[in-house]
């Protein structure tokens, strides 16, 4: 009965598990962009444009939701490749969407949920991946439409300490999200060791895979 | 004593977990807040009132990290108000800068996030349907009702959207987890029983041996 329960088998587990919460932070995702399509969209071109990336969101969240309700949930590297789309049709949003575009875009609030979700299922390595990737992609949008937008070197908004102060801001509250939720994965997945019989460390056995599977785990 | 019961975790590991991730979150928060609050400063009065707020908050959190550090028990009401005191600071500096335009809202989203895996789910929803309430709120009297307005209301939705969907995915790991936990738990007891059962059969067979060679 005793079985050797290494990380590959808690990183199974966890995205086993997990992805739950990242099906439910896509869901928030599409009804939040839905909202703001829907309600900030002034012609009929530009709406049925703008919901398109909804849409191709939607449709994905029913795929995986689909399989986690057959207990056949998508694997680790397809949740990621999920979460980087989610992370391209935030960033188009916050490059092209309504007069409001880089910083002063509204959508960057759904990168919250996005990060959060991420880092309560992947191991560190990869969530410290995936938060530097949103940050690099929402700061590369920022400066983008900031130099596109001023006409002059004195317009961009690293001259303008309360723009500057910001976009600082936002940076910090996103990789605290992102650094928190991973820590918080950490506590957990240590406390699992420890409910199991072990020290803490990888090499401990246990028969934690056998009780999750048999318990449902939901 | 009844406000633990309202709330009460559970478990102690339970609480202990989430007062950490509440303590590390109110560092950022007091460390972050501090640094924006000095660069580029407001005016004097508005300044004034920001490092009066962090550094109150400063001086909980130190305390509440000590008794994590002498792993003493979390005192429930304690953790409740002082999760409570941060919505309360951020709000109050929210409010002061002009409501719907402070960027300040922002840190929100980290102690959403904390409030979330903290705390047992009614407790959590309780705490995150108030931040919610109080951010509509502010967004409704300090919107105007031209078309700015109402493009001001389709963000707070959005900001509001967001801020349940913090809470309600935290949480929903934080149950996760605890049924995780607790049916890992049950099978190593389980486990131990059979080991002992099955110790002691042996032992009973080992015990009969001198017997049967004494019969023979």
């Amino acid at each position: 009965m005793l079985s050797f329960r290494g990380a590959a088998q808690e990183a199974a587990e966890d995205v086993f598990f997990g992805q739950v919460v990242v099906i439910w932070a896509r869901w928030f995702i599409i009804a939040a962009g839905a909202v703001l399509v829907l309600w900030t969209a002034t012609g009929a071109t530009q709406l049925s444009v703008a919901i398109l990336p909804v849409l191709i969101l939607m449709g994905m969240n029913f795929y995986i939701h689909g399989r986690y309700f057959v207990e056949r949930p998508v694997s680790q590297p397809v949740l990621i490749l999920t979460a980087l789309v989610d992370v391209a049709v935030i960033t188009l949003m916050v490059l092209f969407w309504s007069e409001q575009k880089g910083l002063d875009s509204p959508f960057f609030v759904l990168y919250y949920p996005l990060l959060l979700a991420f880092a309560f299922v992947m191991p560190r390595p990869i969530t410290v991946a995936f938060t530097s990737i949103v940050l690099a992609a929402y700061l590369g949008v920022v400066v983008t439409v900031d130099v596109l937008s001023a006409s002059s070197m004195g317009d961009l908004f690293f001259n303008d300490p309360t723009e500057l102060k910001r976009l600082v801001l936002r940076v910090i509250t996103l990789s605290s999200v992102g650094a928190l939720g991973s820590y918080y994965w950490r506590m957990q997945r240590e406390s699992m060791r420890r409910a199991i019989g072990g020290s803490g460390d990888h090499a401990s056995g246990g028969t934690a895979s056998e009780a999750v599977v048999a318990a449902g785990g939901r | 004593m009844m406000i633990d019961r309202f709330f009460g975790n559970d478990r102690l590991d339970d609480a202990i977990h989430g007062q950490t991730a509440l303590v590390a979150a109110r560092w950022i928060l007091i460390l972050s807040g501090l640094f924006l609050a000095l660069w580029a400063p407001g005016p004097v009065e508005e300044l004034r009132t920001q490092i009066f707020f962090i550094l109150a908050l400063a001086v909980v959190n130190f305390y509440l990290h000590a008794q994590l550090l002498k792993r003493r028990p979390v005192v429930a009401s304690l953790a409740y108000a002082s999760s409570a005191a941060d919505i309360a600071v951020i709000t109050a500096i929210v409010i002061s800068q002009g409501g719907v335009s402070s960027s300040i809202f922002n840190f929100y989203f980290p102690a959403m996030l904390v409030i979330s895996v903290a705390f047992p789910t009614l407790a959590a929803f309780t705490f995150a349907g108030s931040v919610v309430a109080i951010y509509g709120a502010v967004g409704a009297f300090s919107g105007t009702a031209s078309a700015a307005g109402f493009e001001d209301g389709t963000v707070v939705l959005t900001r509001l959207i967001m801020l349940a969907a913090v809470a309600v995915c935290g949480n929903l790991y934080w149950r996760i987890e605890r049924d995780r936990r607790r049916a890992a738990m049950e099978a190593r007891d389980e486990l131990a029983m059979e080991i002992a059962d099955a110790a002691a059969a042996s032992d009973a067979f080992t015990n009969s041996v001198p017997a049967i060679k004494e019969r023979s």
